[in-house]
């Protein structure tokens, strides 16, 4: 008898975790196909590990991502913020270890208080955040371009270079590692503590969540904080990876992090979904194109096949959960 | 009479911005006044005015659409590639062809969206990145020309006195208003956006209004992309990038609300001027185009919190009660 409800506890996980398993089925099926397109392309540690450095880049982006549009809010701020945490931290490190520290610190300042700023417009102001954060991103494009007078300087220190290249122990690429304690962080922030279930409440019913006394304002402002944070210290780390900064970094990740989090099974209401998709959705986005150009897919091909992967995913989520309309 | 009441609630805040940035940009620099400027400014915001008028139905329908820039990219791009040697039939087809393909592409979106339940930003995005891809076959690199009499009289002036871009866009929000407001399909829009079960309930079509809905955006979306084909000579795949997001913008400073049901197109003139306009003041005064974006951001913030409902510092709600007698609360019901 114990052994059944065990059993059915174990069945009952596996269905409500269904989409997360096939997400992950994806992620190896695709790494499957791609070893016939091309050899090594599953059995080599290095290439693995190259897509998965990717996707941590859009991975610590995403994890803001994820808690704004659970509080169904969006962040379209994160590429421009991207970008500024990229060029200023080349700017501010000048490739100098000493440097490092005191850079990061006020990039992820800066990250924080136009997140902040975007938490304050929605919130207080009651703009969409569709608009608010896109305002506040037109804002951060202008002053990054402004601070640094149109030309990006500098260059990463060899710390943030380790950071972004190196491995630990020659194995583990650090980057990698980074993604996994943030996201470990983030997950157990979500799923066991008040300010993750206030996340969720919100979500699903903002009133509801009021009345029941929630600073539905505060965890808004809060949520889009972390956003702002996240994004501009990925471009921090980004220019680890590339050593030097570039000014359209970051332009891709408004909308391939939105993408990553709704291939993950995260509602775009609000309410609903969580960050262990927005990995498998970030991971299976960075694969695809890196499938796509082994198979020498030109960028038209590319698009398209982005479109209709999307278009499929979401076909198979909703499938069982149609709306009456 | 309410409803009356309603619009100028929804579009005082807008014009009186408009007018107070075109007349700070007139005192800064004399020279925008004239009539050169003017005609300059209606040739670049008649897109604006159409890719807003686009999301405007979509938007006012609960609905949103990101595939708008795909389809002024691929409608160009179709427009620039048909025969471009003078004749009659030319001119004819390079009217008909890419409305027609415009609007086959937005009722794609709308039957996935209403027939299959989906969320609307996610499938506008897929089918948007699917039509760009599909662009980018047709047209690599930026090229293609079109008929000489249509590149004459688009961005020209009509008896040499009326810029036809103004003729252009005044008909187009006319009409767009009219559909709006005047037709059962303009009210069953406003319905499905305000309550969706409700109008439901009551008998509305809701699956084909939302398909009509999206494929208004796409037909819209189509003009502004052949608008855009004629004025540059020439077409770009990835033409219609920034249209995006600023046709939201301009739809929500217009006061269209993005959750649905509440706003219109007649505000749509002054939301585009508003965001034209502060580069073009900036670009007289000659400020590096980087504080273009600072000041951009600002407004677009002011006018944002100026134009949305419901906030708790409501500066809206102040300047609206200064203009307006106070009866007019009851506007509110049924919104």
């Amino acid at each position: 008898m114990a052994n059944d409800v065990k059993n059915l506890r174990v069945v009952s996980f596996f269905l409500q975790q269904r989409l997360v398993i096939i997400l992950f089925l994806l992620v190896v099926a695709m790494f499957v196909a791609g070893e016939f397109v091309s050899k090594g392309f599953l059995t080599s540690y290095g290439h693995i590990c190259s897509v998965l450095r990717s996707a941590s880049f859009l991975g610590i982006v995403s994890i803001g991502q994820t808690i704004v549009i659970l509080t169904g809010g969006f962040d379209l701020s994160v590429g421009p913020l991207v970008t500024m945490g990229n060029v200023f931290a080349c700017m501010l490190i000048k490739g100098i270890n000493s440097n490092t520290p005191w850079a990061l610190a006020i990039i992820i300042f800066l990250g924080a208080m136009f997140g902040f700023f975007n938490g304050l417009g929605v919130a207080y102001l009651k703009i969409p955040s569709l608009v608010m954060t896109l305002a506040i991103g037109t804002l951060v494009t202008g002053i990054t371009l402004l601070l640094s007078r149109g030309a990006p300087t500098g260059l990463a220190s060899p710390i943030l270079r380790y950071v972004g290249v190196g491995s630990l122990l020659g194995l583990f690429p650090v980057i990698i590692l980074i993604w996994i304690m943030s996201s470990a962080f983030f997950i157990f922030l979500l799923q066991a503590t008040t300010f993750g279930r206030k996340i969720y409440y919100i979500g699903a019913n903002e009133k509801a969540a009021f009345l029941s006394g929630v600073k539905v304002n505060f965890v808004k402002i809060l949520a889009f904080t972390i956003s702002g944070a996240g994004a501009t210290s990925t471009g921090a780390l980004m220019a680890g990876y590339t050593h030097d900064a570039f000014f359209g970094i970051g332009d891709n990740y408004i909308l391939w992090s939105i993408a990553a989090v709704v291939i993950g099974g995260t509602s775009l209401a609000g309410g609903k979904g969580g960050y262990v998709g927005t990995i498998a959705g970030a991971i299976i986005l960075v694969l695809l194109e890196s499938l796509l150009t082994v198979m020498r897919i030109p960028e038209a091909g590319r698009r398209i096949a982005n479109g209709l992967i999307i278009l499929a995913l979401i076909s198979i989520y909703f499938m069982g959960e149609r709306k009456r309309t | 009479m309410i409803e009356r009441q309603r619009d100028l609630r929804l579009y005082i805040p807008v014009y009186s911005i408009f007018i107070a940035i075109y007349v700070f940009a007139g005192i800064l620099e004399p020279t925008f006044f004239t009539w050169r400027n003017n005609a300059n400014l209606f040739t670049r915001i008649t897109p604006l005015i159409l890719a807003g008028m686009a999301q405007s139905f979509v938007l006012l329908s609960g609905g949103i659409d990101l595939s708008i820039g795909a389809i002024i990219g691929l409608s160009s791009a179709i427009a620039v590639s048909l025969p471009f040697v003078d004749t009659p039939l030319n001119v004819i087809m390079w009217v008909l062809i890419p409305p027609l393909l415009g609007l086959s592409l937005g009722l794609i979106n709308g039957v996935i969206i209403a027939k299959g339940g989906f969320n609307p930003l996610v499938v506008t995005l897929a089918t948007g990145a699917i039509w760009t891809g599909v662009t980018l076959f047709i047209m690599p690199v930026p090229g293609g020309s079109v008929s000489l009499s249509i590149a004459r009289t688009i961005p020209g002036t009509i008896f040499e006195v009326i810029p036809t871009p103004l003729v252009i866009f005044l008909v187009f929000v006319f009409i767009c208003h009219f559909i709006l407001r005047r037709t059962e399909f303009g009210r069953s829009i406003y319905a499905i956006g305000g309550n969706e079960s409700i109008a439901y309930e009551s008998g509305i079509p809701c699956t084909r209004v939302k398909i009509s809905v999206y494929g208004m955006s796409g037909l819209l979306a189509a003009f502004a992309g052949m608008f855009l084909s004629a004025w540059m000579f020439c077409a770009d795949a990835l033409i219609g990038k920034p249209y995006v997001l600023n046709s939201i913008a301009v739809a929500v400073i217009a006061g269209t609300a993005l959750e649905g049901g509440r706003g219109g197109v007649a505000g749509i003139i002054g939301g585009a001027y508003i965001l034209l306009l502060i580069s073009n003041i900036l670009n007289l005064l000659a400020i590096s185009s980087f504080y273009q974006f600072i000041a951009r951001g600002l407004v677009l913030i002011l006018a944002l919190s100026l134009t949305s409902s419901g906030a708790t510092l409501d500066i809206r709600g102040i300047l609206v009660r200064y203009f307006l007698p106070r009866r007019s609360t009851t506007g509110e019901i049924g919104n």
